[in-house]
């Protein structure tokens, strides 16, 4: 498939908003409402999934695995790119899967990809720890993602709202097939 | 391949919902199936998926755990265990507060540290005679 420069660009600049809103999450600490280790807005999935509508799957992976690179990197936390890339590739795959479910709406599938990015987590923590402890978190994380996937959800609904005049926006009938 | 996703909530994502809150459901209800045993609480701590020390809730004092450079102290009150203190960064495991039921933990991520409270140790006696 040859990558047209917009569509290159565009992806470039997904992955820098990815990374920033990342690191804007830390501003808004959920964690103080919700006292469970890993508790967060997951405001970057909302970039894989327009990216993942807007531009498809093999570009909404390349940005996604750009920034969990990046942003373990900035971090300098290498057991942090075990958690975000299990738990954004997770998510990345479940949403993937629901998008082709016609009668699924964009929210739908974002709280189940915030679902999967929880469980990814999990998975991760119980890998790095060895124990199925933090498989007790599970549950309660399910919980919250069911709000923090509505609304990301609502904000990438927005965004298509938003996009709806370009290429990449809501129907996509100028862009090639 | 560009597709449109619809944009408003349709009743399929009530499903979804669903889905997601039956799998928090089963999660959580696991536990119980677990602990057919009445019977006394056992504190299992783990670091780095080692169990290091391993006793019944009654006789367990509290500990203080090494790992990774992070100090945590581990105390017990009135059958409930809790993380009194930490030197790890982000202090969930001190914000998790007490647990006192079977198949509840605490995890400190960053000093691979886990609490868990099981079932009677029936199987594993160590105080044999």
């Amino acid at each position: 498939m040859k990558i047209k420069t917009r569509e290159l660009t565009l992806c470039a600049v997904l992955a820098a908003l990815a990374l920033a809103l990342s690191y804007m999450e830390s501003f808004f600490p959920l964690a103080l409402i919700v006292p469970l280790p890993g508790v967060k807005l997951g405001l970057a999935n909302i970039v894989t999934l327009y990216a993942l509508y807007a531009l498809g799957f093999p570009s909404a992976l390349s940005i996604l695995l750009v920034r969990c690179t990046l942003g373990a990197l900035f971090a300098g936390n290498a057991s942090a790119l075990l958690f975000s890339l299990l738990g954004a590739l997770s998510a990345l795959l479940v949403m993937a899967l629901l998008s082709g479910a016609k009668k699924l709406s964009i929210f739908g599938v974002s709280i189940a990809g915030a679902a999967a990015h929880n469980i990814g987590q999990v998975c991760a923590a119980m890998l790095t720890l060895g124990s199925g402890a933090p498989l007790y978190y599970l549950p309660f994380l399910l919980l919250v993602s069911l709000f923090t996937g509505a609304l990301s959800g609502l904000i990438t609904a927005c965004l298509f709202r938003a996009m709806a005049h370009t290429p990449y926006g809501m129907k996509g009938e100028n862009h090639h097939g | 391949m560009n597709r449109s996703p619809k944009l408003k909530p349709t009743l399929w994502d009530a499903l979804v919902v669903l889905a997601v809150l039956a799998l928090a459901g089963l999660l959580a209800a696991r536990p119980l199936f677990a602990a057919k045993t009445a019977g006394e609480l056992t504190v299992s701590v783990s670091i780095d998926g080692e169990t290091v020390e391993r006793c019944a809730l009654s006789s367990y004092e509290g500990g203080v755990y090494e790992s990774r450079g992070y100090t945590l102290t581990v105390e017990e009150t009135d059958g409930a265990v809790y993380v009194a203190s930490s030197d790890c960064p982000n202090q969930d495991c001190v914000h998790s507060g007490a647990i006192s039921r079977v198949g509840q933990s605490i995890v400190c991520l960053p000093a691979r540290v886990a609490v868990t409270l099981e079932g009677a140790a029936s199987d594993y006696d160590l105080i044999a005679g």
